[in-house]
This record gives structure tokens, C-alpha cells and sequence, in this order.
């Protein structure tokens, strides 16, 4: 009983200790790692046999502050010519962590799929098949085929990277399918760049 | 509708008055409470007996009884209670009914640890109660807090997906309302919608629910009610009580076992201990026609108390774990607003997978300590003076689907430390007066632990929080008065970094509360309540702060740091009827909210490279919220009764004339109870059937990403047998929910966008107690 003659200070004590141990910590700057900030499409033309022609050109769509709200994204129309093949080339950058992302897409290809949509493929301007290094289904590397007579010499081509997908979802080995949700997952990119033909 | 209500109420009052005029003199009540004298703590159990009238009471939980139909006259009232001296007093019944509270004073003869007393605080209040304790608290083992409490009429939940379930008390919910574990105001994260409250149900013997404003007594935020969850009070002798509980359920295959022991010292008078502990694992949940894709969940939770009471010292520590990790629907995690869209017009998920017990990104890991040192000390059997200190951890760790080693990583992850000390000193002076004057600090420190690889969607800050306060209460006759007001000053200091932008913020706030309530014993089986209090909040650091991708929603959410605080003046009223054969209660109440903080669709979307999202902004305006809730029981024979709860909620943004999102729609629960047991015990074996009804919400907001789902009607099946071997008793529960596997959509779940809800479950309840 005479213990609880000193229970006052083990209070004060243990109270003390409580609320010292309790100031929050400095903030710190934090890495945003998963952000995408640039993304370059890059093409190269290729004769009937595959072989290159020319010097490549690129593309690119660039938010420089990721998904913080302000600015839009900047996206260069794609400029290509009528009836000649190229070879497209994804590449996905954070500007802000300087780090390369396509690496880590394609390490991780079997969770992550391109599919490539809008009115360029739907009114036969554009084809596209998948043409990546060890015939994976993943769409960072593709060839795209324009229509010798194109509908329209203008377009729209939505390149959509998914995460976490069923690869093998009928359909979803089509590039150009459109219900690609079906497969599950969710959206990583979204971007809708104007595409214009020339003669 | 208001107006429809008071008339009924009204009229209802002129009958009552009415019917008063005309009865007999033998109508009479007695009521009162009886607590313990040496610590004010409510005797159940204890027999009240009048004399020349032969007749009786036992009091209740809280320590109430009542004896009616009464005539007129002079009584010797007897109160008895195993290890306590009698009571025996002369009570003066005149025209009026009369309360009277007994205080027992504890005999100081051993009684070979036969006296189990309780130390249960009554919840003094005049604002409407409920209580789940007992048979009712049984039947929701297995359950999360925020579904168990849907057995209390107006009181809802706002779950997200069939895992994720907060309480709502009418209409309000998360930092609008207030939880206790044990006396300790829980402090979780939990502004957030898919923020559950951190604590194991199963600690619980009791959970009761205010209804009303109850700022004064429990500090800013107890706005729309509080929510008391107390494990039963420990042994004052050695007589020891050990409890298992084991749970299966077909849907989602979950397992739940529970156990607890305690006792007390034989050497040591006024020594006991407790200890519970609990595990819950579960896996995918099932809709009707498909499993919902990594929605299991694992729970593991600890607690234990030790506790030394004498006449006049009361100590006791506690400590509570609680620990979870829950999946979170795969196809609910949108990367933008077509995928959002999409499935929104799907109306299922995508992805329909086999059953599984993992669990997968995105996911939920909690942790959360709660420990508290409490005292009290008689100065005189007038006057008590209490101490409290409570001390917090929550680590609440939210993984997404990311990439590479990201995945493996938090996207948010945030430490809070919550220290509150509460110093009060209670009062009663004669019989007629009781009160608390009290002060209460709350200290807080949230941090954002770093390496998440995402600027945090809430900034590191410390708040402070100190109250002051004075309540009393005035007992005479049929008559309870109530009043109290109190005085709170807030500071927070919040700081983050913004990309590399340290972005800082210094706010206070400050202000009174008040609230004044009564309780009349209108006539025998009638009682009358009603009770009006102001409450504040101010407002919430993710509601000053947020900036960011809200994942689930598809939508960028942006804080005001000049937002101000909430002030509400909320009235509630209650009618009690108790006859023979039949329980009523009927709650009314009316909220008027200045400066309700919402979060709102701004109508503008964003654009980022990984596509578009819904714009919200947090915005302020007035609110009005009213309703009733009704809850009854009668029994037609012996063996056949019948129960009935239902409650109605209107909520009203004023100044812009439309509806807020989230408000519960109309609902009621109605079913029958037949009893199979033996004559001499016929509550042994029962069953019961029930149906829910729920309304769809008709009052929407102008802007929802999809429409309420359509009204729905559940069928549940309940069968519970009571055994008893020898001083053990066994309990057998068969629950079937949702009998016929009813595909429905549930307007308060917010995965209601994504998903049908559970489909039919068969849970066997096992519990024995020793």
C-alpha cells in the first residue's frame, strides 16, 4: 500500500516520457519513384525486309510534374508517310528521379501489356502487331504498317499501358483490343497523341 | 416530414396527458440506480424490494430499476447485494413518481471470493442509449465493431467492400463520431472512408452507443454520438472465469477463435487481471455469382489488464493490440477515369478468380497500441477524483500495385502517437446532485515514414488539444435535469515536402460546448427524454492538407487550409415504453451543422500521362440532418415474441439546396423468435427468423459516379442453444444471412460502384465459458 504514496511520481514519470517520445518527425523529401514523366515514342522506317532507312524520329509526350495538379502534358503530333513501315520503339522515363522505366516494364512484361487504340487503327490508316525481342507480348517494341491509301492523313493513335492484366485473356494478344478492362488491371499510361500523314 | 413527426408526437403527449388525468392514484414509479458507494460504479443485479407491497426489481446493466403501479403512501425499500450491507430506507410516495439513487457500501467480512463486483462506469446521461451486452452481443461474434453495432437502431455502417465497415450514428461517421476503447478515445487515421476502427470486438462484453452531441463530456469530435466498447470489469476476488469462442463461416471460409481468463488474487483483496486474445483469418469473399478477387483478411489481437481496488484507491493498467492486414478488391483500384468508367458500367468486377486465402497488393497493414494507466481516489464518499492517462501508436501501412520493387514498399505509411490525459473530479451532494468538473489534453504526432516513393497524400504535424469542463446533474422526483460546458483550445503544425517545396502550416482554434438534457418518468411504463447539445470539430488535417490521387476513386483530392471549424446544435429525444408485454423506444432528433465540410466534385478533371481523373475539393456549407429511429419488441405468448427497428435519416446541404453523398437510406429490420426450450428454462433453445428491408437512397447527390443501387430485402435465420454442463455454460449458434443468396448493392458501401455484396453465409458459432 505505501508504494501508492508514490504513484504520483511514477505518473509524472511515465507521462513525461510519453509525450517526449512523441513530437512528429521533419518531413523529408520524398522520391517519386513510380512516375512517369516522358514518354518518347520512337520510329525508325524499315524497307520489306526489315532492314532500317534513314534516321530514326520520335514522338514524345512530357509532363514534367507527374500527377500533381497544374500543367497539362505536351504531346508532339506523330508524323509518318504513306505506305512505309516502321519500327516503334516505346521508351518511359521519370525526369524527376532520372530513372529509366522501360527497364522495369520489361522485367516485368508478364504484368504489363501496350495496347494502341484510337481512329488511326479503327479507319485503316494504321496496322500494328507486336515485334518484341523474344516474341513476348508486351508492346514496347512494334511495327507499324501505314495504308497505302489511307481514309484520312489525319488520326489519332492512344497508346494505354496496362498493369497487373490477364495476358492471356481471349483477345488481349490483339494490340489493338479494345476491351482491354476485361483483362483485368489497371492503367499506367494513357496518351493520345494526333498522328498526320503525309504523301 | 419534421412537422408530421412533432404533431405525432404531439398528440401522442396530449393522449398520454390525457390518459394520466383519468388513471387511477396506484400509478406510481419508483425508479433509481444503485452504484457502489466506495467507486460510484453500477450494481447489476442488486434486488430492490418493497416491503408492504411485496413486490420487486433487479437492476439493470447500468444500475437502473424500476417499480411500478405504485399507489400512494410511505415504504420501507429493501436493497440487497451479495457482500454489501443491506439497504433498508423509508420512501414517501406522493403524487409524483420518484427517483432514487442507493449507494452499497461493500462489508468488509470475507466471504470465501464468492462476490464478483462490477466496475462498470454507467453511462450518466439523459441523451438516447443503447447497449449490445449479453445474448445480443453473442450473436455478433465473428463480426467487425462497425457491423456488429447495425444491431442498434440508427446506427449504420460505411464500409468499403465486405472487410472494411465503420459505424455511422445518424448519418455521421468517422471524425464526426467518437470511439472508446476501454475509456480511451481511439485515435487512428480515422478521417479516412476505408479506415476502420482499430480494435478487436471481441474485448468487448459491452458496447454502447450515445446517440446524442457529447462534445462536453468527451472533448471536440463526439459531434454526431460516441461509441463505448468495455471489456467487462475485473475480478475484485480470486474467482476465475475463462471464455472460448470458436467461429466458422462458409462465405469467405473464415475462422475466428477467441479466448480470455480472468481472476483474481487470493492473497491480495482487490487484485485482479484479465487476459483476451483473438485471430481472424479469412478468405476471398463471395458475391452470389463470384468470388470477389483478393478481399481476405487476417486479424490478430491482443489484450490485458491488471486492476487494484480498495475502498478507497481504484488502479488499473491495460494494454491492447490489434493487428490487420486486409486485401483490397483487385478491380477497385483504377489507374484513371475510363478504367473507373468501365467498370462502373460493367457493374462486376473484371476479374472473377478461384477462391484464395492470400492476400495481395493493393493491401491494408495496420498495427495498433493502445495503453492506459487509470485511477481513482474516494476523499469522502462525496468526492472522487479520477486519473486517466492513455498512450496511442497506430502505424497504418497502404500498399498499391506498383512496379518493381515499389511493390514491395508502402505507398503511404504513417506513424501517429496519441498521448491523452484526463483529471476529473466527481461529485454527489445529498442525494439529489451529481457532477464532474475535469480537465482533458490530447497530444498528437503523425509522421509520414519515409521511402514510400510518393509525396504523402497528409503532411507530418503535432496537434494539442486541451479541454476543460463542469457537467451536473439535479435528481428529484419523476425528474432528471442535466447541464454542462466546456471550453477547448486546439493547436496544429503541420509540415511537408511538396516535390522540394517545404510547405508549412501553424493553426489554432478554440471553443465552447454546451448542453443541457432531462429525463421525466411521464407515467408507469412511460419515460420521456430529450436532450440538446452543441458540439465543434475542427477540421481535419487531410481535410486542411490533402493534395494527391485518391487510388480507388480515380480522383485528385485537394485540402483547404482556411477551412473553419464545424459547429452543430443537435436535440435528441427519446420515448421509452415498457409494459408487460412490450418494449418501444422511439428516438427523435434534429442536427443543425454550420460549416459542414464536404468533399466535393469541382465538375473539372485532370489530365496526366496516365489519363484522366475526377477533381474534388473539400468545401464547407450548412447542414441539416434529422430522423428518427424505432425499435420494439413484443412478446405474443411465453415462447413466441416478436422485434421490430427501423430508422429514417434526412440529411440537407442548405445552402445549396441538394444532398450530401453517403447518408443511409431508409431501413428496417423486423423478424419473429420462437423458444423451444423446456418450461423451466424456455429461452434454452430458440430460433429466429428476420428480414431486412432497405429502402434505395432516393435523396442523391447531383454529382455521383453512379446512380443508388435499387432498394433490396435479406433474409437471415438465427438458432441459438444454451447448455449447461454442470457450472459451464456452452452456447451453439447457427446463423444463416442472407438465406437466399440475393444478388444486392448496398448504397453505403462505397465498393457498391465495383461489386455485388456477400452473398449467402453460414456461420457456426461455438462458445464456452468456464
Amino acid at each position: 500500500m505505501k508504494n501508492f504514496q508514490k504513484l504520483p511520481i511514477y505518473l509524472f514519470a511515465a507521462l513525461t516520457f510519453g509525450f517526449a517520445s512523441c513530437e512528429s518527425e521533419d518531413p523529408v523529401p520524398e522520391n517519386e519513384g513510380e512516375l512517369i514523366t516522358d514518354v518518347t515514342l520512337i520510329f525508325q522506317e524499315i524497307d520489306a525486309g526489315g532492314n532500317p532507312v534513314g534516321t530514326p524520329f520520335t514522338a514524345s509526350a512530357v509532363d514534367p510534374e507527374g500527377i500533381e495538379i497544374g500543367s497539362s502534358p505536351t504531346i508532339e503530333p506523330i508524323t509518318l508517310a504513306k505506305g512505309k513501315s516502321y519500327k516503334m520503339t516505346i521508351n518511359a522515363f521519370n525526369n524527376i528521379e532520372n530513372e529509366d522505366i522501360t527497364a522495369e516494364i520489361f522485367e516485368e512484361a508478364d504484368e504489363h501489356q501496350f495496347f494502341f487504340l484510337g481512329t488511326a487503327f479503327s479507319s485503316n490508316i494504321l496496322g500494328i502487331e507486336y515485334d518484341d525481342p523474344g516474341s513476348i507480348i508486351l508492346g514496347i517494341r512494334t511495327i507499324l504498317n501505314v495504308s497505302a491509301s489511307p481514309t484520312s492523313n489525319n488520326g489519332q493513335m492512344q497508346v494505354v499501358l496496362r498493369h497487373d492484366l490477364d495476358k492471356s485473356f481471349p483477345g488481349a494478344t490483339n494490340p489493338n483490343f479494345a476491351n482491354f478492362v476485361q483483362a483485368g488491371g489497371e492503367t499506367d499510361l494513357d496518351i493520345t497523341f494526333p498522328v498526320v500523314i503525309n504523301d | 416530414m419534421l412537422h408530421k413527426a412533432s404533431l405525432c408526437l404531439f398528440s401522442f403527449f396530449v393522449l398520454l396527458g390525457s390518459q394520466l388525468a383519468a388513471a387511477q392514484s396506484c400509478n406510481l414509479v419508483l425508479r433509481g440506480k444503485i452504484l457502489h458507494l466506495e467507486n460510484d460504479d453500477a450494481i447489476e443485479a442488486a434486488y430492490v424490494w418493497i416491503l408492504e407491497t411485496r413486490t420487486g426489481a433487479v437492476s439493470d446493466q447500468n444500475g437502473n430499476f424500476v417499480i411500478r403501479e405504485l399507489c400512494p403512501g410511505t415504504y420501507t425499500v429493501t436493497v440487497q447485494y451479495l457482500g454489501h450491507k443491506e439497504i433498508r430506507q423509508t420512501v414517501n410516495l406522493t403524487g409524483n413518481s420518484t427517483a432514487q439513487t442507493f449507494r452499497m457500501e461493500e462489508e468488509s467480512l470475507d466471504l470465501g471470493g464468492v462476490e464478483v463486483h462490477g466496475h462498470r462506469e454507467p453511462v450518466q446521461t439523459t441523451t438516447a442509449v443503447t447497449s449490445l451486452y449479453g445474448d445480443a452481443i453473442l450473436q455478433t461474434r465473428g463480426s467487425s465493431l462497425g457491423e456488429s453495432l447495425k444491431q442498434v437502431a440508427g446506427v449504420t455502417s460505411f464500409s468499403t467492400g465486405n472487410t472494411i465497415s465503420k459505424p455511422v450514428i445518424h448519418g455521421m461517421h468517422s471524425n464526426r463520431i467518437m470511439i472508446l476503447n476501454n475509456g480511451i478515445r481511439l485515435e487512428g487515421q480515422q478521417w479516412g472512408a476505408e479506415h476502420a476502427p482499430e480494435i478487436d470486438p471481441f474485448l468487448a462484453d459491452e458496447i454502447t452507443v450515445i446517440k446524442g452531441a457529447e462534445t462536453v463530456r468527451f472533448g471536440p469530435e463526439a459531434m454526431g454520438g460516441v461509441i463505448l466498447v468495455n471489456p467487462p470489469a475485473l475480478p475484485t476476488s480470486k474467482n476465475s472465469t475463462t471464455e472460448f469462442h470458436l467461429i466458422g463461416a462458409t462465405n469467405s471460409y473464415m475462422g475466428n477463435v477467441s479466448a480470455s481468463h480472468m481472476g483474481g488474487s487470493d492473497k491480495i483483496k482487490g487484485l485482479g487481471y484479465r487476459v483476451q486474445g483473438s485471430a481472424k483469418r479469412a478468405g476471398n469473399v463471395k458475391s452470389p455469382n463470384y468470388y470477389q478477387a483478393n478481399t481476405g483478411m487476417s486479424e490478430y489481437n491482443f489484450s490485458g489488464s491488471v486492476g487494484y481496488s480498495s475502498k478507497k484507491l481504484g488502479v488499473e493498467t491495460y494494454y491492447s493490440f490489434f493487428n490487420t492486414e486486409i486485401g483490397i478488391l483487385r478491380d477497385s483500384h483504377t489507374g484513371n477515369l475510363s478504367d473507373l468508367i468501365d467498370i462502373i458500367n460493367n457493374g462486376e468486377p473484371f476479374l472473377k478468380p478461384d477462391f484464395t486465402y492470400e492476400i495481395n497488393n493493393p493491401k491494408q497493414d495496420v498495427t495498433h497500441h493502445l495503453a492506459k494507466l487509470k485511477s481513482h481516489y474516494h476523499f469522502n464518499p462525496n468526492w472522487k477524483l479520477n486519473f486517466q492517462y492513455g498512450f496511442q501508436f497506430n502505424n497504418r501501412q497502404e500498399y498499391d500495385k506498383r512496379r518493381g520493387e515499389l511493390n514491395a514498399k508502402p505507398s503511404l505509411d504513417l506513424d501517429l502517437y496519441t498521448n491523452t490525459v484526463d483529471l476529473f473530479l466527481d461529485h454527489n451532494l445529498k442525494a439529489n446532485w451529481t457532477g464532474s468538473f475535469g480537465l482533458n489534453v490530447i497530444q498528437q504526432a503523425n509522421s509520414n515514414v519515409p521511402g514510400t516513393g510518393v509525396t504523402p497524400l497528409i503532411p507530418n504535424y503535432d496537434m494539442f488539444n486541451g479541454g476543460i469542463y463542469a457537467l451536473e446533474k439535479y435528481l428529484k422526483g419523476p425528474l432528471e435535469l442535466e447541464g454542462g460546458l466546456r471550453f477547448d483550445y486546439r493547436t496544429v503544425s503541420a509540415a511537408r515536402y511538396v516535390g522540394e517545396d517545404l510547405q508549412t502550416a501553424d493553426l489554432d482554434y478554440q471553443s465552447f460546448s454546451a448542453f443541457v438534457g432531462g429525463l421525466y418518468q411521464l407515467s408507469p411504463y412511460f419515460a420521456f427524454t430529450s436532450n440538446l447539445g452543441t458540439a465543434w470539430r475542427p477540421p481535419n488535417v487531410n481535410e486542411l492538407f490533402s493534395q494527391g490521387l485518391h487510388h480507388g476513386a480515380a480522383a485528385v483530392e485537394i485540402g483547404d487550409p482556411n477551412l473553419v471549424p464545424e459547429k452543430s446544435l443537435k436535440w435528441v429525444n427519446g420515448l421509452e415504453f415498457e409494459h408487460n408485454k412490450a418494449i418501444v423506444e422511439i428516438t427523435a432528433y434534429a442536427n443543425q451543422i454550420n460549416n459542414y465540410i464536404y468533399l466535393n466534385p469541382t465538375g473539372e478533371t485532370f489530365t496526366s500521362l496516365r489519363g484522366t481523373f475526377n477533381v474534388y475539393e473539400y468545401l464547407q456549407a450548412d447542414a441539416f440532418f434529422y430522423g428518427f429511429d424505432l425499435s420494439g419488441s413484443y412478446n405474443f405468448t411465453n415462447r413466441a415474441s416478436g422485434y421490430l427497428k427501423g430508422s429514417i435519416i434526412r440529411a440537407k446541404n442548405t445552402d445549396e439546396d441538394n444532398y450530401f453523398p453517403f447518408i443511409p437510406s431508409d431501413r428496417m429490420d423486423w423478424g419473429v423468435s420462437f423458444s423451444l426450450g423446456k418450461k423451466e428454462n424456455l429461452d434454452s433453445d430458440r430460433i429466429t427468423l428476420s428480414n431486412v428491408l432497405v429502402a434505395r437512397q432516393k435523396r442523391e447527390p447531383d454529382f455521383d459516379l453512379a446512380p443508388a443501387p435499387p432498394g433490396y430485402a435479406l433474409f437471415n435465420f438465427g438458432y441459438q442453444k444454451k447448455l449447461e454442463l454442470g457450472k459451464n455454460n456452452f452456447n451453439i449458434g447457427v446463423q444463416v444471412t442472407n438465406i437466399l443468396n440475393t444478388e444486392y448493392k448496398e448504397y453505403m458501401n462505397r465498393f457498391r460502384y465495383f461489386t455485388a455484396d456477400m452473398g449467402r453465409n453460414i456461420l457456426l458459432k461455438l462458445n464456452y465459458q468456464f
